[in-house]
């Protein structure tokens, strides 16, 4: 198995995204720690445990600075070290540059960006003493090429990608690797919410003619959390079936 | 103990002899103490005394009492001089 005996923080774990990379992570052998604000996460959780491995879940606020704090002391009391974190918590608003307000620019910034380098400090510190650490940290085609009634979102995503190419040069050295996803139009609840009209207009441009699902991203997130990716640092890999312009 | 370890901590992180590890001792005062030292102490007194820093804890972190004192107000104790 890829991940055995790592252990993984995986945020925004509820659904999704984070919900297929948790199952990913357990099939290949990694003690898992989840969390989000909703309680489905104690469901995903319940789900991945098993007699050898159990996964908990911790239910909070990632833009909480307190809560990621204690999130990640928990984990090194508990295991004595934390080998991969995925940053996967994260919002979508749709909105024209001039129809999107302050509150909601503050709100994308906060959770997607924020609460990413927040939780990052705290997480690469627990990590000196893995032998194996990484960082996934989940942006979106949005943040490499821009989508238009996304610029807010976009702008977060952007963020992600400078932080993660400016994490993945400072933490090589301690032999932290860092890299980012950027997902297409992926199948989840949070791109259902996004105008049917918007997808429609994105769907023929890409190439492989489907929209990609949850497990399509989980499976890169073990690539890149597993020592088949022991020297590959610092990449934005793109997942969305060639939809890339 | 914990003052004992406290100094073990700086010594064996910044890599300087025991003896010059005061309470007065400070950050950039000397080259084995820069950023990146900085961030290996944190690790390192995070890990010895199973605390979790604040960001301004890393920022205020100037002197070695400085230091003690913030250990202390996250549960530390440390004997009596």
């Amino acid at each position: 198995m890829l991940l055995e005996g790592r252990v993984a923080l995986v945020t925004g774990a509820s659904r999704g995204i984070g919900a297929a990379v948790a199952r990913a992570f357990a099939r290949e052998g990694a003690t898992l720690v989840l969390c989000a604000r909703s309680d489905a996460v104690d469901g995903v959780a319940a789900e991945l445990t098993t007699p050898e491995r159990p996964a908990r879940a911790m239910r909070g606020d990632v833009t909480d600075v307190t809560f990621s704090r204690d999130l990640v002391a928990s984990v090194r009391k508990e295991h004595g070290r934390l080998d991969v974190l995925v940053n996967n918590a994260g919002i979508l608003r749709q909105g024209l540059i001039g129809m999107t307000s302050p509150e909601t620019m503050r709100e994308l910034l906060s959770v997607n960006v924020f609460a990413l380098m927040v939780l990052t400090q705290y997480a690469t510190r627990a990590m000196e003493r893995s032998p194996s650490p990484s960082v996934v940290n989940l942006t979106s085609i949005a943040g490499t090429q821009g989508a238009e009634g996304l610029a807010a979102y976009s702008a977060s995503k952007a963020a992600i990608v400078g932080y993660t190419l400016a994490s993945a040069k400072e933490l090589a050295p301690k032999g932290i690797r860092v890299n980012a996803i950027a997902p297409g139009l992926i199948d989840t609840d949070m791109v259902r919410d996004v105008t049917a009209a918007w997808k429609e207009r994105r769907v023929p441009h890409i190439r492989m003619g489907r929209v990609g699902t949850p497990e399509d991203v989980a499976g890169v997130a073990v690539f890149l959390a597993s020592d088949l990716a022991r020297y590959v640092t610092g990449q934005v890999i793109g997942v969305d079936g060639g939809m890339t312009p | 103990m914990s003052a004992d370890k406290l100094r073990d901590c700086f010594s064996r992180t910044l890599g300087i002899p025991l003896e010059r590890v005061t309470d007065d001792l400070a950050y950039n005062s000397l080259k084995e103490w820069d950023s990146v030292a900085h961030m290996a102490l944190v690790v390192d007194l995070e890990t010895e005394f199973d605390v979790m820093f604040d960001t301004d804890d890393i920022l205020g972190m100037s002197t070695v009492g400085k230091a003690r004192e913030i250990l202390a107000r996250l549960g530390v104790r440390f004997d009596a001089a």
